[in-house]
């Protein structure tokens, strides 16, 4: 394992977003942190196609109830056990590669001891490992996102406070932090009290009844909306300035919309309960929050591309056009997800699989095509080389974009159609069912596209992490209509 | 303070802000709730919700270990939505309704009916006079609706747990719980279904639902009761 004396490079100068790539010493940093990132990628890889797998056979199971009718395999445990690896699996490892990563750079140092956050990785990974096997086992929690049984969270939580001391030591206060090291740092802290907070208040039974919903709903819209979303916008606030070399379009905004998003995302956390056997008020205060949420997740995305604008590599480089194309995205969910919010609409949608395909546009849309985008950033510089082929890098954006869309589109219009009719008396429940139910082969043909996307992605990744690939220097850039 | 110095102090006071609001204050309302009761003349009656017999207690383990909750909800909402009129339910559910569930198995989605009240004779799933709603729904039912679906309910999209259930050389006298199949499903002759103790607990636990007790909170008060106006 790669233990390199604390590292220094040149520190950041104040309120400077761009930095020249060259510094040796950054190199010298990216080979410290190599072998911790590369791993988390490489999991977090491997859960991605573990999760899409379990994924496309719940989608068939939608509408093939009888197939593979195995105990392990029956919907009920393979939905939260697909959901699990996804969550935890592919988008928190890729998160945590990335986090590690980018505090290192942009503390201009590495910390010694990425062994202990290598040891970290092997930990959460074990622990999402026993989630997703006790999970088709049939050792589950009724929680919705937090499915996953106590013990995982256990090794999950010890893994991630490894990494979490490495980061503390690695972290250089800085006088005015980047945006970048705002969102990221946040998502870090946000998930360490949040795994922790939620997951002792339901082990302790120091809460009871349907108060231990709410805190399961908490701690698990947590987990996506203020630990893997703030990282992965974090992320696209490092790329897109150093990609296109220009600084960020403006950084008072952004630090109020950082700010504003981390009020606002901390009281969503009952809206997959609205309705339910909750007090009015915290339904609305919820419902509120979604809305107001639409606030800093557009800002920061007009941010974003405001900063991207007019650059001529914008077209070819393929982080930026994955990241931009879920920046993007983020910001349509925002609308769809508060739009899902408000009393009106959320009375006929609940319990449909809106609320799944909402998730889905923001965890594969938005979430997933970013994390791709850093991946594609960040491996060259770890490997040394480029990668191999343009057209691999199309392909998968193409797949994955069309995938994502298609799939969550088609559970959205489901949650509607079968929302319009669940809300009518005069529709049986069977009516219910086949209104919701035209949707699902085309959601289950997504996942055709995505597994091939993610297959292709994956096949990609793994020639890079041995090194095969372009020579150094010229980057591998997509075609574009002005003829690269 | 430098402005760095802000990032951290500030996140704890998002957090708090968050955990106080949505956790902590629900929690202050909810978390002491009682059963409700009736007290006339120092008598005690009318006690709900009851915690339940540990057979319905096993069953619930066995409805969450197979991911019911994924396609069934235990949640009625007011009579902005179609809940009461579908018959799930006569009036929505409360907290005080879950006082006793560690937890509550709320559920995710209606992918098939809300389960809140399943248990009670009045629960249906179709129109009132619909041809297809069976005349009982009792635990004989249920055990062959778990079994096959489709031998009940025509349309049903819930897939078979025969996993639940083990296929027994008859010895002797056929067994009393022994499943009494259609032609196309019985097993060869001489053999019989049976349900396994998973089974017969989760038909105890789906037995054992009904929330539809009145509760002042619920907007229902019960009939005896005086209402003041």
């Amino acid at each position: 394992m790669t233990e390199a004396p604390l590292l220094k490079a040149q520190p950041l100068a104040p309120g400077s977003a761009v930095l020249p790539d060259q510094a040796p010493s950054r190199s010298v940093i990216d080979a410290a942190v190599r072998p911790v990132v590369v791993g988390f990628f490489l999991t977090s890889l491997a859960w991605l196609l573990v999760s899409t797998v379990l994924g496309a056979l719940t989608a068939l199971k939608l509408h093939m109830p009888g197939l593979l009718n195995f105990p392990f395999l029956t919907f009920g445990r393979l939905a939260p056990a697909a959901e699990g690896a996804f969550i935890y699996g592919w988008c928190s490892c890729a998160c945590m590669g990335v986090t590690i990563w980018s505090v290192a750079r942009l503390s201009g140092r590495a910390s010694p001891g990425t062994a202990i956050a290598s040891f970290g990785s092997v930990l959460w990974n074990g622990g999402v490992l026993i989630g997703v096997v006790s999970t088709l086992l049939g050792n589950l929690r009724p929680f919705n996102g937090l499915e996953f049984p106590l013990a995982s969270f256990i090794v999950m939580f010890a893994g991630f406070a490894l990494v979490s001391v490495w980061l503390a030591l690695t972290y250089q206060s800085l006088a005015k932090p980047s945006i970048s090291v705002m969102f990221i740092v946040g998502g870090v802290a946000w998930l360490a009290w949040s795994l922790l907070t939620g997951n002792l208040l339901i082990a302790s039974h120091s809460v009871s009844g349907v108060v231990q919903q709410i805190v399961a709903s908490w701690t698990a819209t947590g987990v996506l909306w203020l630990w893997i979303v703030p990282v992965v916008l974090g992320a696209a606030y490092l790329i897109v300035p150093k990609v296109t070399g220009h600084p960020i379009y403006s950084g008072p905004l952004g630090r109020a919309f950082f700010w504003m998003y981390f009020l606002t995302a901390g009281l969503i956390s009952v809206t997959r309960l609205s309705g339910g056997p909750i007090p009015l008020w915290l339904s609305s205060l919820s419902a509120a929050a979604s809305l107001l949420l639409v606030v800093p997740i557009l800002g920061s995305v007009y941010n974003l591309l405001a900063t991207a604008k007019g650059s001529e590599v914008a077209a070819a480089s393929p982080s930026l056009r994955f990241v931009l194309f879920g920046v993007s995205v983020l910001g349509v969910a925002s609308i769809v997800f508060a739009a899902g919010a408000l009393h009106s609409i959320d009375y006929s949608v609940h319990f449909t699989l809106f609320d799944t395909g909402v998730r889905a546009l923001i965890v594969r849309g938005a979430v997933s095509m970013i994390l791709f985008g850093s991946i594609y950033y960040i491996m060259p510089r770890l490997s040394g080389c480029e990668w191999l082929s343009s057209s691999l890098i199309s392909f998968h954006f193409i797949t994955a974009a069309y995938g994502a869309c298609m799939g969550a589109g088609m559970l959205i219009l489901s949650g509607l159609a079968a929302g319009s009719a669940l809300s009518d008396s005069d529709s049986t429940f069977s009516q219910v069912l086949d209104l919701g139910s035209s949707y699902y082969w085309g959601h289950t043909l997504s996942f055709a596209l995505l597994l091939l996307g993610y297959g292709s992605f994956a096949l990609h990744f793994l020639l890079m992490a041995v090194r095969i690939g372009q020579p150094a220097g010229e980057p591998t850039l997509l075609p574009t209509q002005h003829g690269h | 303070m430098s402005r760095s110095g802000f990032l951290f102090p500030g996140l704890l006071a998002c957090f708090a802000v968050s955990i106080g609001a949505t956790v902590l204050l629900p929690h202050m309302q909810l978390g002491t709730l009682t059963p409700s009761f009736k007290e006339e003349e120092g008598q005690i009656s009318e006690v709900y919700p009851v915690a339940s017999v540990s057979t319905a207690t096993n069953g619930r383990d066995v409805y969450i270990s197979q991911g019911c909750q994924a396609c069934h909800s235990q949640v009625i909402r007011g009579t902005e939505t179609a809940d009461v009129d579908r018959g799930w339910g006569a009036r929505r559910t409360v907290a005080r309704d879950y006082i006793f569930d560690a937890p509550p198995v709320l559920g995710a989605a209606r992918i098939g009916p809300d389960l809140t009240n399943v248990g009670s004779s009045k629960w249906r799933n179709e129109p009132e006079g619909d041809p297809v709603r069976p005349e009982k729904r009792d635990a004989a039912w249920q055990y062959l609706h778990l079994y096959h679906p489709k031998a009940v309910i025509h349309s049903s999209n819930m897939p078979a747990y025969t996993d639940l259930f083990a296929k027994h050389k008859i010895s002797g006298s056929p067994s009393p719980d022994a499943l009494k199949l259609p032609a196309n499903l019985a097993p060869e002759p001489g053999y019989e279904i049976v349900p396994t103790a998973d089974a017969k607990a989760l038909v105890v636990y789906l037995s054992s639902l009904d929330r539809s007790h009145p509760l002042k909170e619920a907007g229902v008060v019960a009939a005896a009761a005086p209402t003041k106006k």
